[in-house]
């Protein structure tokens, strides 16, 4: 399985790329939601995407409005992967398009619980 | 003739802002740094309360934050100490040798996981800013500061939510 990881620090797409790799993903990084879309726009269409809410260039909400604008990505699965606690933003990520979000901090059992609940925990990977 | 009521809702220019010290006490913040530090540095990693005092060699990320309560929420410590704060976070997934980016990096990203989870017991939305890294940014009013001093692993940290100066936030 693919999995996208999207995130301005470069310390947290190591953490959640490593963390997935290590449930089996094979995983690609970008540094904001623009370097992501021209991932898919590559051909590089993942099951999973992690994306980050503040970014520069363009935001998680904007990557994923534009996602799913694009019918040919609809397979992919969104999960919010961010500092943004606020309800009512979690509500607009959720509105968006995200399939399910994550708070920082998180660990390693909260990203596998995550991926268990959408049925993306590679067969193999440690429960 | 219309005639509009005024509800008390909007904002008036006389409003006067609420301080950090109405929201947020120093058992919160401390509750929002540890539960950070336990997830990304370590579970094992623990910070201890300190008298504080000079930091020397010191670099400080903070994040801004603008809503109903505008300031910074900053960490503070020496570099050495951000270098092994980077090697912690990266743990097994860190390069070889860390780079100031590394460091850097890292460093912004625990402010930015502490501020955001400050920001989201702020009451009423909030905009929260890109991680910034550099001298300290000035604070506002004494009573508009909620500061922890902290020890990690024997070495010196400062982790504050500080209002601006003027209630607005510093250029970016």
């Amino acid at each position: 399985m693919r999995a996208l990881v999207i995130d301005d620090s470069r310390a947290m797409r190591r953490i959640v790329s490593g963390i997935l790799e290590g449930f089996g993903y094979e995983t690609q990084q970008a540094g904001h939601g623009r370097e992501g879309l021209d991932v898919l726009d590559g051909g590089w269409i993942p099951e999973l995407v992690c994306v980050d809410w503040n970014m520069p260039v363009m935001d998680g909400l904007q990557f994923v409005s534009a996602v799913r604008a694009n019918p040919a990505w609809r397979s992919v699965t969104i999960m919010m992967v961010t500092s943004e606690s606020e309800h009512g933003q979690i509500v607009r990520a959720l509105a968006a398009g995200a399939h399910e979000y994550v708070i920082k901090p998180f660990t390693a059992d909260a990203i596998r619980d995550k991926l268990a609940l959408l049925g993306l925990l590679p067969e193999g990977a440690a429960l | 003739m219309t005639t509009f009521e005024d509800t008390g809702e909007r904002r008036r220019r006389t409003d006067r802002m609420p301080v950090i010290t109405e929201l947020l006490d120093e058992a919160t913040l401390g509750g929002i740094v540890e539960e950070a530090w336990l997830a990304l540095v370590g579970d094992e990693e623990f910070l201890v309360p300190s008298l504080g005092g000079p930091v020397s060699d010191a670099v400080s990320s903070w994040v801004e934050v603008v809503g109903p309560w505008t300031g910074s929420v900053v960490l503070t410590c020496a570099r050495p100490t951000a270098e092994e704060l980077a090697r912690c976070l990266l743990k097994e997934h860190a390069p070889p040798v860390l780079d100031a980016e590394d460091v850097e990096d890292a460093l912004g990203e625990l402010a930015n996981v502490v501020g955001g989870n400050v920001k989201g017991i702020l009451p009423g939305p909030s905009v929260l800013g890109l991680p910034q890294v550099g001298a300290a940014p000035g604070a506002g009013a004494p009573d508009d500061t909620c500061r922890l001093h902290l020890l990690w692993r024997g070495r010196a940290l400062t982790i504050s939510a500080q209002g601006s100066p003027g209630g607005v936030p510093s250029a970016t």
